[in-house]
Parts: C-alpha cells; structure tokens; sequence
C-alpha cells in the first residue's frame, strides 16, 4: 500500500443521530433545537476537522407508519428519520455558510425525475463552488411508495433497472456542456458558444429525455456519486458508476472481501481501482480512556426505550409474538425466521454468548441496527481503522456518530488529531472541490474525444 | 374601490426578481455588467443582500425546466443557467437574516409529497421566510425533459394544480404545532396523537403517511400564484396569498384585481388578505432625459434575434421564417386557435392599431419580458408606484431590475428612502417571519 496514501473520512447524519438512544442524552442536541443552526455547528465543526464531506441519509416518509396512524403513543418513542430537513433542500444552506467541505445529499430514484435530479445536483455544485455529492439510492419501504402514489414498493431487481437507466441521463445531462461553454460574447450578443453544447436527446425503457441541462458544466466536472446498496445488483451498479460506495462492514475480513469485489468489478467496466472509494460505516464511542467510552456506551444503551427495543426483534422474531414473555426473563427460543435468518443467527448467539434476558438482548439489538459501533478512547478506534486502512479493507470511513454536537465534537478534538500524528489523515484540505480531495479524477466529458 | 385602500397605515410591499443577466433581455450587455460574474453565486447573493438593505419584503426566484434552445440559435440567456429555484433560496436564506425567499416549482412537473418536504425545509431553514409561487409550466419544451410527448393541457394542469396544493396543506398540517415533544427523561421524541396520517386519494394523487417533518413555522409557506389567464385566476382566487401579475395599464390592472377578488368569496376567502404585486422594471436617471437614454442604450443593445424569438414563444407562433421588417401577421396569429393571455392579447390589438412590424414587436415584448415598465428620475419613479398603490392596483411591486447589480442599488438607494420619508414603506423589519412583512396571518391547522 501506498505510504502516501491518506485516508477519507465522511461524517454521516441522520438526524438526530446514529446510535437510537442518542438524543436522550442530556448534552444532545434538544429536539426544540433542530433548526438550520444546528446543522450548521455540525457543518462548520467538521470542515474545522477537515473531514472530506458531510453526508445526510434520506427516507421520504416518517416511520413507525403503522404507529402513528393509530395514534399509538408509542410511535413517537420512535425517532430515525422523523424531523430531518430534506437532504437536497438543506445543502445549499450549507454550501453558503461553508467554505472546503463537501456536501452529499440522498436522493431515490424510484420516485423521482433524472432532470430534476441532475439540475439540483448541477446547482448544488455550482453554488458550493464544486463540493457537491448525490447519494444514489432506490427507497426501501413501502412507507415511501405510499406517499408518490403505489400501494407497494417497486420491486428490488426493477427498481435497479430504473436506477441505472436513471444515471445514464443524469450523467448525460450533466454532459451537456462543454466547460467555457458560455462565453457571453457583449460584442456579437453570443452567451454560448453552439459547437460546445450537445442535445441529450435520450430514449429508453423508462425515460425519454431531450435535454440540454439549463445548467452549465459542474465546477468539478460532475458531482461526486455515491452508492451503498449490497445486493447485487446494488454492488453491479456501484462498480459501474460510483465514486465512493458506503457500506454497512462490521468484520475485517468480510470487509476487506467486499471492498475487493467491488473493485475488481469495477475493473471489469474498464475503471481504475483507485478511483472508487470504499467507505464502511462506524460508529465511533469516543472516550478519554477505554473505560470512559465504555460507560458512555451503557448510558446509550440504557436510553434505549423498551419499545424500540421490543420493536427491533420483531422482524427477525419468526412469527414468535415476543410481548408474551417478561422483558427481565430470559431470552427465548426462536422459531426459523423466513427472511433475515442471517441477522436472526446474530441474535440469538450473541445472546447465547452473553447471556442476555430478552430486553437486554432487545437494546444490544437496536443499537446495533445502526453499523459497526467502535467503542473506545481515540487511540484504540484509530487502532481500528489503521487496521482496516492497511489491511486493504477500506480506503477510509463514514463516520457516524452516536448523537451530536457531542459525536462529532470527539471526532474533531480528538479521533481526527490521533488519525493525523499517525499520518493517516490530511491535515489541510488538498483541493478546492469535493473530487480533488477524494483523489478523484475529472470524468471524461464527450467534447474531450 | 374599497375602503383599505385608503388606509394611512397600508404600506407598500417589495419582492426582488431575481434573474440571470437581468429583466432587460440584453441587460448583461451593459457596459457596467460583468458577464461571468452572473454564473456564480455572489450574484444572487450580492442582490438579496441589496434587497434587505433596501428592506424588501421578498426575494422572488423563477424556475425554468429547458434549456429552450433552438438548433444553436439559443437567445434566452435567463433560461441557460437557470439554476434550481428552491436551492437558490436556501442558500440566500443562510446568507440572510430578515429577507423573505419565495421560490417557483411546478406543480405538473413534481410530485406533492417531495414538494411540500422541500418547502417544509425551506421554511424551517429560514425561520418562517419561505413562500412558493405555484405554477403549472406554461412553456411546452419541459415535456421533453421529462419522458412526456406533449405539455398537459391547461384545464387539466390547474385541476392538477389544485389538488395538488391541497395535499401539501395536509401535509404542513400532518403534525400539529406542538407535536415535537424532545421528552429526554420519559423517552417521547414526538407524540404521535398529534401526528396524523394523510390518507388523501383523488383524481390525480395518493399520499398516505404524514410529513417527516414538523409542521413549518409559518404554517404553511405563503403560497404565490402567477397566471393571468382564466384558469389561473380562478386558481388565484380559490389559493392565493400573493398574486405576482403582469400588468401595464392601471385600469386593466384594477379589473385583474377585480377579476381575481370577487371569486375570492366563493372559496371563503376574505379579499384584505391578498397581496396583489404587479411586476415593475424601473429605469432610473438623474434627470428624465438620462433615464430615457438610459432605456434606448439598452434597447439597442438588443439583437433583432433575441426579440423575433421571444415573440414566437409568447405567441406560440414561428417567426423565425418570416422577414423581420413584415407587419406582425395578426390575422394568421389569431386563428391558430391558441389560449392567449391578456397580456398577449393587449400586445396583438397594439400591432393592429398601430401597423408595427415583427422586429418592432419583438423588440418591445423583450424589452420588459413583457412586464409594466417605467422610465424616469426616482421621484417619477415613486409617483408611479404611488398612484397604483392609492389606486389599490397594486399592494406593492415584484421590482424587475434591466440589469444587476447597478440598478437594484439606485431603486435601494434613491427609490426607497423617498417613500420611507412619505411613511409609505417600512424603515425596519417589524417581524421575523415573511408573514409578518406581508401582515398576512398564519394558517391555522385544519
């Protein structure tokens, strides 16, 4: 590997915070407190870190669906996705107020159309001067389809097809001009130069789009796309498209086996290693020693309510009603799950192993829905990554936090500085945009054969 | 005319209208303009900061969804980078403190449920300074873009158009005010008795589950309509608070006001609470001579092209063939059968009356995109406004400056001090929300 190479690192929000009992903590952020200036102290404290991007997941509907229309009081024990700023809306916001750090918003394309999607994205870019990122995702819960419309949700493998048709037009779109397109010629009243714009004109399967983009070429050639989907048609479009692919990796070898899949498929569509980046999820549980982050982790888990513990074994419960039994007995025997058998197997032996009663199993479980939780002071999580980094399992890492300000402020003063005196991490921004800091190239343009 | 027109405490309202390379179709010609400069974002932002220097109530932002090239003969510089309205106004909403930021989205185009997230969003970024001018696309070329074969027929877009806004009131209205509990000690984030779920099916829509947001400071955004023709005023009359408007006579715009208030009843609506902003680009000299100099410069600077093309837009009628010097064919325009606005309409009697020719035509309908436009010193500037807001035509004007950033500055800094000094216009923001700048009230939740 590469001595010089330096790790990425992105910080992950979804509002309020990656770990579910997070926002109970009482240096969290107050719901009454979730407005634009939240965002921004998390923004500005990340750019202060030099953290390539800030990154905001997206569902369009508020969840528990089921609660909430019974009006079960239960369902605001519930907190992921609800009261977030809709991702695409709130980056420009941010783009004013900052100056180096990339921005990446989620965005579905089940449910929207490629020329909104490539304007937004062109215009995010164009106002955050080339620092602009578009998370490619295709919407997961019928919750979304029943807010655009559908009874259920499209079908997996059909809504990859539409996902990578939908990119092709996006990135056509965003082809539109050539850079220097418009020269605003005073003397001879030309803003454009013709030879340097092309008509998409784009007719397939499920989109016909003329085009041109009515916004000039992107600062950074196009905006960075990111993909995270782990089926496979989720890793077949990844290789083929993205610049960076978050994934969801809690073992070294496992990680390191996807990481090289992923970039040996994207060799296979002629691409370069290097120019996709790797990015597994973490969330790190910072303490000033080991037994510190220790504590705060039981804290966060004791803020887990029993409903939403309850509620996380549901799915992978096998038919078996868990409310029957005593959340302080012992965890019970399981009927074969039909779906997740793999993330039931994870349940019961790590109750097995830690002989757990059905609450505590419950709260070990929900806090785990999340990603990888690394627990521990500065010096043993950055163990932990420079494992992975050198290991070729990742070329750098989404950082979630557990909950902020207080996730993102131990990032900053103290993971980032460790990460730096091991030379793992840039200590100035190299670039102006989102892609010269990644170390990624400029895509080809058509006007450049 | 009713009485509060009269009213010695009514005051006058502003908007900005934004756009790329200014109102003045050759505007970015202008010896004083640097082109470039109106492809970055210092652009809009140096104006909105101009705006709320000159305490303007809005800053109005357009949306086109084409490029409207035509085979390399692409003249419509507002279309070329026509960046995305609603992202345009987040951005100016951090970069501002007081200004409101109103934003124009399509509503045959879009979809409710992200629509009304995005407006949600902007509402809550601004800290209640977000307003959406609704509007149906009046230009076919969009269709294009969005793997359609043609444009929807406008009948059917503003029956779409309405269902539409109903379900994203529903949607603000999915959580009540108070719904964001934050409970850290008893564990409740949100409480959901006060979370409700949608469940609206209709002819063009089915949104079912609440908003994932909190319902926005100001209730719902102030909603802005723009159409002129029948449809859109009854459209204006049924949902609008502010109706920007194209109008350049004072009777004809009284009879739009007219036209617009007496359906207003019919939807239950009480006609104090419209605000009715006729577009205005001012050209402002030191003396009338310069300012009339001002507005020939300019004039000149536009190719005989750019106004051929404009006119062929607004007529829905190829010109391109036609030599440019030939009187405007009336007859063949009117008999294809097209649904004209008014403003088009006044446009073609003119050219009867007067036997203009095509490039003449052309010439004025891109002068002022068609917009009342008005050429003077800034004390004529101010007797213009002021006899159209006595009138009660106007609650105020959405200023459409020829070019940026020199001639938004003389409307702040020699326009606006003139009407304070007469008590007609705010000398500070009361408020904090674009509700209160506008004095209309905030929707209270169904």
């Amino acid at each position: 590997m590469n001595k010089n190479n330096k790790m990425r690192l992105c910080l992950f929000w979804f509002p309020p915070g990656s770990h579910p009992g997070g926002w109970r903590m009482s240096d969290a952020f107050a719901a009454s407190e979730s407005t634009f200036d939240v965002y921004l102290e998390v923004a500005r404290l990340a750019e202060a870190a030099k953290i390539d991007a800030i990154f905001f997941a997206d569902a369009a509907a508020v969840q528990p669906v089921d609660l909430i229309a019974k009006g079960d009081p239960k369902a605001g024990l519930v907190h992921r996705g609800a009261a977030s700023l809709e991702p695409m809306s709130l980056l420009p916001a941010l783009a004013a107020a900052t100056k180096r750090i990339g921005l990446i918003a989620t965005a579905t394309t089940t449910y929207n159309e490629p020329y909104h999607i490539a304007r937004r994205f062109a215009t995010i870019d164009q106002i955050s001067g080339g620092r602009g990122g578009w998370n490619l995702v295709t919407s997961q819960t019928e919750a979304e389809a029943q807010n655009f419309g559908h009874d259920n949700h499209m079908e997996h493998d059909a809504r990859y097809e539409r996902a990578e048709e939908f990119f092709d037009v996006v990135a056509g779109l965003w082809d539109s001009w050539a850079s220097g397109a418009f020269i605003y010629d005073k003397t001879t009243a030309q803003c454009f130069d013709p030879t340097k714009v092309r008509i998409l004109n784009h007719s397939g399967k499920h989109f016909k789009v003329r085009g041109p983009l009515n916004v000039l070429r992107s600062p950074q050639g196009r905006p960075i796309v990111v993909q995270a989907g782990a089926s496979g048609p989720g890793k077949a479009l990844a290789a083929r498209v993205a610049d960076c692919v978050f994934t969801a990796q809690s073992k070294l070898a496992d990680g390191k086996a996807f990481h090289d899949e992923v970039k040996s498929r994207a060799v296979e569509f002629g691409r370069r290693p290097d120019q996709i980046k790797i990015m597994p999820g973490i969330v790190p549980i910072i303490g000033r020693t080991d037994e510190e982050a220790r504590e705060l982790r039981s804290a966060l888990l004791s803020n887990i309510t029993d409903d939403q513990a309850m509620r996380s074994m549901y799915r992978v419960a096998g038919g078996l009603d868990l409310r029957q039994f005593p959340l302080d007995g012992p965890f019970p025997e399981l009927p074969l799950s039909n779906g997740a058998q793999g993330r039931q197997k994870l349940l019961i032996e790590m109750a097995q192993r830690e002989n757990l009663t059905l609450i505590q199993a419950g709260r070990r479980f929900a806090e785990g829905q999340a990603h990888h939780i690394v627990c521990g002071s500065s010096k043993t999580i950055a163990d932990l990554m420079q494992t992975w980094f050198e290991q070729g399992a990742c070329d750098g890492f989404a950082l979630m936090p557990s909950y902020f300000p207080r996730g993102v402020r131990d990032i900053a003063e103290s993971l980032v500085p460790e990460l730096q005196r091991r030379g793992l991490f840039r200590t100035e921004y190299e670039g102006q945009t989102l892609r010269d800091n990644l170390g990624l190239m400029q895509p080809k343009s058509q006007f450049d054969a | 005319m009713p009485e509060r027109f009269s009213d010695a405490m009514r005051k006058l309202h502003f908007g900005l209208f934004i756009y790329p390379g200014g109102h003045h179709l050759a505007g970015w010609r202008h010896p004083s303009v640097a082109p470039k400069e109106i492809l970055g974002f210092d652009y809009y932002k140096r104006a909105a900061a101009t705006a709320e220097r000159g305490l303007f109530d809005l800053y109005f932002v357009g949306d086109i969804l084409a490029a409207r090239e035509r085979e390399g003969r692409i003249v419509a510089e507002g279309a070329l980078n026509n960046i995305d309205s609603i992202s345009i106004d987040s951005a100016i909403a951090a970069a501002t403190q007081h200004i409101g930021v109103v934003a124009t989205l399509s509503t045959t185009y879009n979809k409710p449920y992200a629509i009304a997230e995005r407006f949600a969003s902007l509402d809550h970024i601004s800290g209640g300074r977000a307003g959406w001018n609704i509007i149906t696309t009046a230009n076919d070329d969009a269709a294009l873009n969005f793997s359609r074969k043609t444009h929807m027929e406008k009948r059917l877009r503003y029956q779409r158009a309405k269902e539409f806004v109903d379900v994203c009131k529903g949607l603000w209205d999915s959580w009540a005010d108070d719904a964001l509990v934050g409970d850290r000690t008893g564990g409740c984030f949100a409480d959901a008795r006060k979370i409700r779920p949608l469940n609206h099916v209709g002819e063009f829509f089915s949104v079912k589950n609440p908003l994932t947001l909190p319902r926005p400071p100001q209730g719902w955004p102030v909603l802005v309509q723009a159409g002129g023709s029948q449809a859109g005023i009854d459209f204006a009359a049924s949902t609008a608070e502010v109706v920007f408007t194209a109008q350049t006579k004072l009777a004809e715009a009284l009879t739009f006001r007219e036209s617009v208030e007496s359906r207003m009843p019919e939807h239950g609506r009480d006609p104090a609470r419209l605000r009715v902003l006729p577009g205005l680009m001012p050209i402002i000299g030191d003396t009338e001579k310069s300012a009339l100099r001002k507005e020939e410069e300019l004039n000149e600077l536009l190719h005989p092209a750019v106004g051929v093309w404009m006119l062929s837009e607004q007529l829905k009628f190829r010109l391109y063939d036609f030599p440019a010097d030939a009187e405007l064919p009336t007859a063949d325009i009117r008999a294809s059968g097209n649904d004209f606005t008014p403003r088009v309409i006044s446009l073609l009697d003119k050219a009867d009356a007067e036997n203009l020719s095509i490039r003449e035509c052309g010439r004025m309908i891109a002068a002022s995109r068609s917009h009342g436009s008005i050429v003077g010193t800034p004390e004529q500037i101010v007797d213009h406004i002021v006899s159209w807001f006595e009138a009660g035509a106007a609650d105020g004007f959405n200023i459409m400056p020829p070019h940026f950033p020199s001639e938004l500055d003389i409307f702040v800094d020699e326009v606006i001090p003139i009407l304070q000094s007469r008590g007609l216009f705010r000398t500070a923001y009361e408020g904090t929300t674009l509700r209160d700048h506008l004095d209309l009230a905030r929707p209270v939740r169904s």
